[in-house]
């Protein structure tokens, strides 16, 4: 599942940071950014509520492939802007969390 | 950041703000804008300093030259002449009622009223500082309102010091010289530097870089992380480790950030070990062992909607490093050191 498959599958729009060409090695949906930190996977897909430029610091902390932020946030300026500084793909979507994650589940099983 | 407003005691004073400014000694000049003088340029160990230093460090609390109401204004220019200054607060049991300067006595010896009372004459509309002000404000002052001191009042608006620019110089070249001492300290021999320079991707011999945390700003929390993470990176430090100390990094940022008055990340790398020193200026941790938990925190409501206060941060940097060693007093504040052996990857 890549960037392009995300943005699909989530009827998402990719609002900045580009697409890197990598693919999801896991997927952790979490509005508490310390939680996210103590993954110790790879190439984690973010999904998230948290609309702000910490989500972006913290994806990059821990490596993650994409980020999405649900329920169409308005998602600030600086959030974009700190996407496109470190190269991190940020996808707005109009689904809950509950529901991108159970089509991300869907997606990957028939992977 | 703490918003700290010009304190002005207004007295019974009838004259015009440029008078008084006078009547401190020098014509007015104020500056406009805001944020720490040239801060924008300065070094970020200096914005540090400037940060961490409160008005209290810098000021002269004992011997404190003062008159009384009831003193003549010869009283006052005797005592200015005696001692050398150009000014001297009028105090009452710690109160301070106003200033006499040196230009109230040059205008009473020419209207000829140099026997008058302090009371009669002294400034009363005063700008002055507040003991637990960052020093950054204390020098803003003295560019805005170009007094050559100022009053520190406390909590209880007691007149507890005098501060000026000679003070805070002093304070400032002094805390630079422990800081350079200190780097010195750490600088690697002569010609060890050449052993940074073998190649794209090998370690630094030594590098360290300072980055200033303010309080709740957290629209810039994190960038030390980042930065952090990028030097890992650029020294061809493996992946995992550099996880790690970028895990540590953000907690303790975010940490300093949120739960502190401000502070600093140090970080420290060599060919065989990152540390990180998170160090900030209080209040302080009243348990830390409780702290440490899982799950434990005092944030609020606000902090949490921003994504933190999980409780996670100091049992986060424990967790991901190879020591972890934290000290804390209150009200001075806490210091976290958390160091990452680069030659072997933790055990997980």
């Amino acid at each position: 599942m890549n960037v392009e498959d995300i943005v699909k599958t989530l009827d998402g729009k990719l609002v900045a940071g580009g697409d890197n060409g990598r693919t999801v090695g896991a997927v952790v949906a979490n509005d508490l950014m310390s939680d996210v930190l103590l993954n110790d996977a790879d190439d984690i897909l973010l999904l998230t509520s948290l609309a702000s430029d910490q989500a972006i610091r913290t994806a990059n902390i821990v490596g993650a492939m994409c980020v999405v932020v649900h329920n169409a946030k308005p998602l600030p300026q600086t959030m974009c802007q700190v996407a496109d500084t470190l190269g991190i793909p940020l996808v707005s979507s109009p689904l809950s969390k509950y529901e991108s994650c159970v089509r991300v589940h869907d997606f990957l099983a028939k992977e | 950041m703490m918003d700290y407003s010009p304190t002005i005691l207004t007295g019974g004073d009838t004259r015009s703000d440029d008078q008084i400014m006078e009547a401190h000694g020098r014509a007015a000049r104020r500056v406009s804008g805001s944020g720490l003088p040239g801060a924008e340029d300065s070094p970020l160990v200096i914005m540090e300093l400037l940060q961490r230093l409160r008005v209290r460090d810098v000021m002269r609390a004992r011997d404190i030259i003062s008159v009384v109401r009831s003193d003549s204004l010869r009283f006052a220019q005797n005592l200015m002449k005696r001692n050398n200054i150009s000014g001297v607060p009028v105090v009452e049991n710690r109160r301070l009622f106003g200033i006499v300067s040196v230009n109230d006595i040059i205008r009473a010896l020419e209207g000829g009223w140099i026997h008058d009372t302090c009371q009669q004459h002294m400034a009363t509309n005063l700008v002055v500082l507040e003991e637990d002000m960052p020093l950054a404000f204390a020098i803003k002052y003295f560019e805005n309102y170009t007094f050559g001191r100022f009053p520190v009042l406390n909590k209880e608006r007691d007149l507890v010091g005098i501060v000026s620019q000679r003070d805070v110089m002093r304070a400032i070249m002094k805390e630079l010289t422990d800081e350079l001492a200190r780097l010195e300290g750490r600088t690697p021999p002569p010609g060890a530097a050449d052993t940074a320079a073998k190649g794209e991707g090998a370690l630094p011999y030594y590098s360290m870089r300072q980055f200033a945390v303010v309080h709740n700003d957290l629209t810039n929390a994190g960038k030390a992380a980042n930065e952090i993470k990028r030097m890992l990176k650029e020294a061809g430090v493996d992946k995992k480790t550099i996880r790690r100390v970028a895990v540590a990094a953000y907690e303790l940022e975010i940490n300093i950030c949120i739960h502190s008055v401000g502070g600093a990340i140090t970080f420290i790398l060599d060919t065989e070990k990152a540390t990180i020193v998170a160090k900030d200026s209080g209040p302080g941790i009243k348990d830390v062992e409780w702290a440490c938990r899982d799950g434990t925190s005092t944030a609020n409501d606000w902090i949490r909607s921003m994504g933190f206060g999980a409780g996670m941060g100091l049992a986060n940097s424990k967790r991901v490093a190879d020591t972890f060693d934290i000290t804390s007093k209150i009200p001075t504040g806490t210091t976290v050191m958390c160091t990452f052996n680069l030659a072997e990857t933790k055990p997980q």
